[in-house]
């Protein structure tokens, strides 16, 4: 008797089980959700819990005609392209260093880590300066360059990780066999751990895409990014909501998209560079 | 481990093994070499001149100010404003209750995702997403969830007949961003509990379960002591994310009403670009850099030794 409601549940368990997560997952989706409406309902409608509608594309058209949200995509998929590819070419030799090497590399190890606390609000003023002295305000070289640097830390980090996990028997044997140091890590040691390099490689994307601080910070019109192009559509004459979901929608999905196509790195990534050290 | 298995299947070669390491060593430095000057460039170089400038009277709009030698006046100052220490209090409260609601709900459903039940990587995929949302566009969203009139929660609330809630008001703005971050992070700390309950031992909760251990106890002493290294390893991670906080802050409050939800990213940023008081800033940032670093002290020391033992 005392088992019996176990027993009969199994079903019922898994049900309730679903319907809980559905629960939370639309509570997760909603404002989402509410955002992509936006983007494409009339403006009276932004309110309206009526979920039947004509889409409308008056958003969109406003943000690619009034404000050029072109050059704010372009901005960002360069910026966050060559970024990085920069991040991985410099992170990933250095992670093979620190790893495969048995460089005694304790200080650089540490001050990584301590790199990686550091808030960026803490040396924002310093590069703004240095920046506007040196007449590099405004352009995306700047933004790859401050870019690179934040994401460093963390890539090597997780690279190191990565490198850690491949036998000294490889590169030890490659290196009796005649190879130079360069060569077992350009032939040898990137395709072994291509899976590796995919992983930084989206964390890092994501970060750079995401980024808001210094590109508002050391940004004007010229090389400002995708999450800049939001600020615009508060003003004196109120908020244009349909315009700032069309650009919300246009800003958030590629990351979005990106996240759950490349999921399985991304918690890869995730595992191992916050738990497995 | 595996260096030592090679050592001893071939004997015949010690010197020449020493030799590949001896030269490895000097070329090492080749390797590292461009992240140095990547991290000197634009860590320890712009540090460095915060810190010569944070003991300047440093104004941008007052030409030969920099030349100003004020000595600790700048620090003296601002650890005796009280906006300084309104900044804390407001940095303090925000991590401290977001972490606590994302952890206890992050665990709560990482435990049930670990069930059986249908869909499941659909619904771990749906949560990908708060994570990965460029942080502006959440700020910007959740100003048109929280607005006092035209507002989607307010309007909701009003739909089933109940008075609005005043969201972004002088007490509930604190509150309103802890639930917006709270909403974005829970993925995050959901994630790192699902890979430690994945790492558990089968056997272990197998042999519990033949000895009729109660789901309680399964969880008190089994799970919970597995999963406690996570759990501290992702709250510290979040506690330092959550002091460096801008954009979505920026965008939902601005800091408001009032300095209701200035925390000390948002309080640096506006005493840095309103009042271009460079050596003022250059004070708060780094009082604020040792802040983070003494919070993360635990963390680092974790994350070195984890990282050194290996070899």
């Amino acid at each position: 008797m005392r088992h019996r409601p176990f027993a009969m549940g199994k079903q019922g368990s898994k049900l309730a089980l679903t319907f809980l997560w559905a629960a939370i997952a639309w509570v997760y989706l909603f404002p989402y959700t509410w955002m992509i409406l936006t983007g494409i309902r009339q403006p009276v409608d932004t309110l309206s819990m009526r979920f039947l509608f004509v889409p409308t594309l008056d958003g969109f058209r406003a943000i690619f005609r009034d404000i050029g949200f072109q050059n704010y995509l372009l901005n960002s998929a360069i910026v966050s392209v060559f970024s990085t590819l920069v991040v991985i070419a410099v992170a990933s030799p250095a992670a093979y260093a620190l790893t495969q090497l048995r460089m005694r590399g304790q200080v650089f190890l540490a001050s990584i880590l301590v790199a990686r606390m550091v808030p960026g609000i803490a040396i924002l003023i310093p590069v703004y300066l240095a920046a506007s002295s040196a007449g590099l305000l405004d352009t995306r070289a700047t933004l790859i360059l401050i870019y690179t640097a934040f994401n460093l830390p963390f890539a090597i980090w997780l690279l190191r990780g990565f490198f850690a996990e491949v036998p000294a028997e490889v590169r030890e044997a490659a290196i009796i066999d005649g190879c130079t140091e360069f060569q077992v890590f350009w032939r040898m040691m990137l395709p072994l751990l291509s899976g590796g390099l995919v992983a930084t490689g989206v964390f890092v994307f994501i970060a750079a895409w995401n980024e808001f601080l210094f590109a508002l910070a050391l940004t004007q019109s010229h090389a400002a990014t995708a999450p800049l192009s939001i600020i615009g559509f508060r003003n004196e004459y109120g908020v244009q909501w349909g315009a700032i979901g069309a650009a919300a929608l246009m800003i958030s999905t590629p990351v979005v998209v990106f996240a759950v196509v490349m999921q399985r790195y991304l918690v890869r990534g995730l595992t191992m560079g916050s738990v497995k050290g | 481990m595996a260096s030592q298995s090679v050592l001893l299947s071939a004997p015949a070669k010690p010197a020449r093994r020493g030799g590949t390491r001896r030269t490895s060593r000097n070329q090492a430095i080749w390797f590292v070499l461009p992240a140095i000057l990547v991290l000197v460039g634009v860590y320890l170089g712009p540090m460095l001149y915060a810190l010569w400038a944070s003991f300047t009277g440093w104004v941008l709009v007052m030409p030969g100010s920099e030349n100003d030698w004020v000595g600790l006046a700048n620090y003296s100052e601002v650890l005796q404003s009280r906006e300084f220490w309104s900044a804390v209090q407001v940095t303090v409260i925000y991590a401290l209750f977001s972490i606590t609601f994302g952890l206890t709900l992050g665990t709560i459903f990482a435990l049930t995702l670990n069930l059986e039940f249908f869909w499941k990587t659909f619904f771990r995929s749906v949560m990908m997403i708060p994570m990965v949302i460029t942080p502006s566009v959440i700020g910007i969203f959740w100003k048109l969830l929280y607005e006092q009139e035209n507002g989607v929660f307010n309007h909701a609330l009003a739909a089933i007949g109940l008075p609005g809630i005043p969201w972004l008001s002088l007490n509930g703005a604190l509150p309103s961003i802890i639930i917006m971050d709270v909403w974005q992070t829970t993925p995050f700390f959901m994630l790192v509990i699902l890979a430690g309950l994945h790492s558990i031992d089968e056997s272990l909760i197998d042999a519990a379960k033949v000895d009729g251990t109660s789901r309680w106890q399964m969880f008190r002493h089994i799970l919970l002591p597995h999963l406690l290294p996570y759990m501290l390893v992702a709250a510290s991670f979040r506690c330092i994310a959550a002091m460096g906080d801008f954009d979505k802050i920026w965008l939902l409050t601005a800091g408001g009403p009032g300095d209701r939800t200035t925390t000390m990213t948002i309080f640096t940023y506006k005493t840095g670009f309103s009042a271009f008081d460079i050596g003022r800033t250059a004070a708060i940032a780094w009082i604020f850099v040792v802040i983070v670093l003494l919070v993360s002290a635990p963390l680092l020391r974790h994350l070195f030794k984890t990282a050194t033992r290996d070899h």
